[in-house]
């Protein structure tokens, strides 16, 4: 392997001046569309390069296959077989592993980061049970060294929202995982901004005894009150014409309108029903229950409303809510026919949530059901990216899209299995033979400490 | 691997009080030392009846291929049997923020071997654990520590007084007042008092600098070094005022624990003669005290021939030693032969903290491996119990079973 990144490295260097073209799109003319804060990422410099004798885990099929990866301009050409243009670089990876890049749609990287002093707690906006006015982004360090550590794991792109103290807790954001000054740098171009909103223990106890929710009764009367407000809003704001913006009821209002994705932090099962029900009643949807410890209880529901749940493998009982969990949650939701998927919601979990997949892949075949490991990888990627609404350019391998991957030294679903190396857009951010890895400001000075490219 | 897991999901049907035979064909079978060897293997009720070369497969046997057999994993922290649930409450014994003692409380005390948490955790092939409290209040003593088996019974607790928890570093400087000054100064107080119990508590009344009268008591079996301290600590620097420590009191038995800087002194770690517990998976610099975090700290401690134990240190709660094996695994990764990295989850832990029990554990596959999982077990010839409340729950709401009762719930 040692022979592959030193020439696509050099080639990087050739390149590295040229602008790219694939990401200057984002909507600068539209500033209703894109307000504030838009996404300056830039794809880093990739070579043109043939994956040949791989075995591809693709994403969308239920069998790994041998086969070959073009990447061409930083996005896939092919996946399988095709027309090899000339002058591509062949690469034999003599049977090894390619998968899709792991997308992470529960994390709080940057704004809860290492070192975790209170300085840097930047996650929870902790003054009010309804704060939709406040982003994630406006909280992310993008020096927090968990970045490069979740790049070594294989993770290309990755979800930062704000806690679950709060009923709405603010705009969640869309992160590509390459080293950046600023989280503008990092944001994925045109992905859809969430709301992170919370059920259960955490709003009722934060501020039970702060004037409420005391109880979850509190909790769904917080939920209708503000989705009345916005409802409100929005009919003011769709008449045109002068009207005072409120950024609280702004962010609602863009989720009636179905252009933020609400990502809801829910654990019990009866609780998500309650939720799909306030969903119902105020014509919108929920895109994504997280935790969802006790998902395995409702597949059905969630199947039938087309909402996601993300989940851990093996967490539980660290409270209340999480007392009936289960090793076999992501795959019997699979089973039942709704979007499945792995989260970590942790900075170590996020190094290594293919392992997180194999448990509970291999817990679910034990229960008796028959999924291939193929088919466990949308738990990875693809539904993630579905839920985040950025499968069109990510998640799977499939021609067209960014060529977001990577490439293993052993079984992806095996304790022993790492990273070899990690692409975006084609360019390698992460490769163990050459040390090549990022690394933050904060691990400077402790050269002789840690490891790491300077 | 397809048959032998859907072999076992048939096996989880079945009821885990029926005498259940296992032919297991071609077995690796892993020594205490950690060493590997394959033989075919008999197991009755947990308890191995039979091993050698080209046995047949008795009547009614199952036969299981690609099996491993070994002895139980060794949880070295834990919480198991001292909490329901995570949060603060009467089901949460960790701590106990506002009681005037330390080191005179037992964990022992705390432990219920009903918690649905030991059968839970069983499932991991868990079979012995410590159990630790921690530190809350103003004194960095966190209590006293103890050694249980996963049986489940009222007789489980091995060890009640197996050693005594400290918090040291960030925490223990949040105890002791604000400073690692304090806290070293609290521990040495602590160390004096205990020597001079006759002295100061029973012979005078003026009492001692910094512990009650039973705490005092219950620290000198400790500072006599006829039971070890386990401290937590991070920071290399904490660890070498350790060090002196120790060599100011030669007495001194001592595990770290955390440990996320050993490496850098990992020779003089040796010298010393101080154990470690620490956590494979810890490289990020989560606090200044642990900033020199790194996924290989366990090749320095094992060239420089520091002894030590692996430990889920870095996930949350009760449920962290389901995680055990996986948490080895990391270690072979990072270039810990197999054997090793086994070691550190059985037989080096469970000889330090005394157990002498036997246990067997039979897996449909490598037990460092995510993929794998225990078929049946036993402790001191027992055979354990492959159910539990996760397992209940699961079947319940498995959705490639009918659920015909009167009362369901799907």
């Amino acid at each position: 392997m040692k022979y592959l990144i030193p020439f696509l490295l050099a080639s990087t260097a050739i390149i590295a001046c040229e602008p790219q073209n694939s990401d200057n799109s984002s909507n600068t003319d539209k500033a209703e569309d894109s307000p504030a804060f838009a996404s300056t990422y830039k794809p880093q410099a990739s070579s043109d390069v043939l994956l040949k004798n791989a075995t591809l885990i693709d994403g969308v099929s239920k069998e790994e296959r041998k086969g070959s990866l073009l990447i061409i301009d930083g996005r896939i050409g092919f996946v399988g077989s095709g027309e090899i243009p000339e002058g591509v670089t062949e690469l034999d990876l003599e049977g090894r592993y390619v998968t899709p890049g792991i997308i992470d749609i529960h994390s709080h990287l940057g704004n809860y980061p290492s070192p975790s002093v209170q300085a840097h707690g930047d996650g929870n906006e902790v003054t009010s049970p309804i704060t939709s006015e406040v982003s994630a982004e406006h909280g992310v360090w993008p020096q927090d060294p968990g970045f490069d550590e979740a790049l070594q794991g294989g993770i290309t792109t990755l979800h930062i929202l704000p806690g679950s103290a709060n009923l709405f807790g603010g705009r969640g954001v869309t992160l590509r995982n390459v080293p950046s000054r600023t989280v503008q740098g990092m944001k994925f171009p045109d992905a859809p901004y969430t709301l992170k909103m919370a059920c259960g223990e955490n709003p009722k106890r934060v501020y039970g005894n702060k004037g409420g929710p005391g109880s979850r009764m509190g909790n769904v009367a917080g939920y209708r009150k503000n989705w009345i407000k916005a409802a409100a809003y929005k009919a003011k704001r769709d008449k045109g014409g002068d009207f005072d913006r409120d950024l609280q009821l702004e962010t609602l209002a863009d989720v009636l309108d179905g252009k933020i994705l609400i990502q809801m932090h829910c654990y019990r099962a009866d609780e998500m029903v309650q939720i799909l029900d306030i969903a119902k009643e105020f014509d919108y949807k929920v895109t994504t229950f997280h935790h969802a410890v006790e998902a395995y209880k409702i597949g059905d529901y969630l199947a039938e409303s087309d909402t996601c749940a993300a989940m851990w493998a093996d967490w539980g009982a660290f409270k209340m809510e999480s007392f009936d969990y289960i090793n076999e949650n992501i795959p019997f939701v699979h089973a039942a026919g709704a979007c499945a998927m792995i989260h970590s919601d942790d900075q170590n979990n996020i190094q290594r949530l293919n392992q997180e997949v194999a448990k509970t892949w291999a817990d679910g075949n034990r229960a008796g059901l028959n999924i291939t490991k193929a088919e466990a990888w949308q738990w990875l990627s693809t539904n993630p990216a579905k839920a985040l609404g950025i499968l069109d350019e990510t998640g799977t391998l499939e021609a067209g899209k960014r060529a977001d991957l990577v490439i293993w030294d052993g079984d992806p679903f095996s304790t022993y299995g790492r990273p070899d190396t990690v692409m975006l857009d084609g360019a390698v951010l992460f490769d163990r033979a050459t040390g090549l890895k990022p690394k933050s400001d904060f691990r400077l000075g402790y050269a002789d400490l840690t490891e790491g490219a300077e | 691997m397809r048959n032998l897991l859907l072999l076992t999901a048939a096996i989880a049907f079945s009821s885990a009080a029926n005498a259940q035979t296992y032919f297991v064909d071609d077995a690796t079978v892993v020594a205490p030392n950690g060493t590997q060897s394959k033989t075919d293997i008999i197991v009755v009720d947990g308890v191995i009846k039979g091993r050698g070369a080209r046995l047949s497969a008795p009547n009614g046997a199952i036969t299981v291929s690609g099996g491993w057999v070994t002895p139980g994993l060794f949880a070295s922290m834990s919480s198991l049997g001292m909490t329901d649930i995570g949060s603060s409450g009467p089901g949460n014994d960790v701590s106990s923020e506002n009681s005037p003692t330390n080191v005179s409380e037992h964990a022992a005390d705390s432990f219920n071997p009903r918690s649905v948490h030991v059968g839970n955790i069983r499932q991991s092939g868990i079979t012995h654990a410590v159990i630790a409290p921690r530190s809350s209040g103003d004194s960095i003593f966190a209590g006293t520590g103890a050694v249980i088996s996963l049986t489940g019974k009222f007789d489980s607790v091995l060890d009640p007084e197996a050693f005594v928890m400290v918090d040291m570093g960030e925490t223990g400087t949040i105890r002791a007042g604000g400073s690692r000054a304090a806290s070293m100064s609290q521990f040495r107080a602590a160390i004096e008092d205990a020597e001079g119990f006759f002295k100061r508590y029973a012979e005078r009344s003026d009492g001692g600098d910094v512990l009650s009268r039973q705490d005092a008591r219950a620290f000198s079996r400790a500072v006599r070094g006829d039971i070890p301290l386990l401290i937590r600590v991070n920071r290399a620097a904490d660890i070498m005022r350790l060090i002196d420590l120790k060599a100011e009191n030669r007495g001194l038995d001592m595990i770290i624990v955390g440990g996320a800087e050993a490496w850098e002194v990992a020779d003089e770690l040796s010298a010393a003669n101080i154990r470690v517990i620490f956590d494979p998976l810890k490289n990020l610099p989560t606090s200044f005290e642990s900033v020199g975090s790194r996924l290989d700290n366990v090749a320095f401690l094992e060239s420089a021939g520091v002894d030590y134990a692996i430990s889920n240190l870095t996930s949350l709660g009760v449920t962290k030693p389901a995680n055990l094996a996986q948490h080895a695994g990391a270690a072979v990764v990072e270039g810990l032969r197999w054997d090793q990295a086994f070691k550190a989850i059985s037989s080096v832990p469970a000889s330090w903290f005394g157990v002498d029990e036997t246990s067997v554990v039979v897996w449909d596959g490598d037990p460092l491996e995510v993929t794998s999982a225990p078929i049946a077990m036993s402790i001191n010839g027992e055979d354990q119990s492959m159910t539990s409340r996760q397992k209940a729950l699961r079947d319940r709401y498995n959705p490639t079973t009918q659920d015909n009762r009167a009362h369901k719930y799907r």
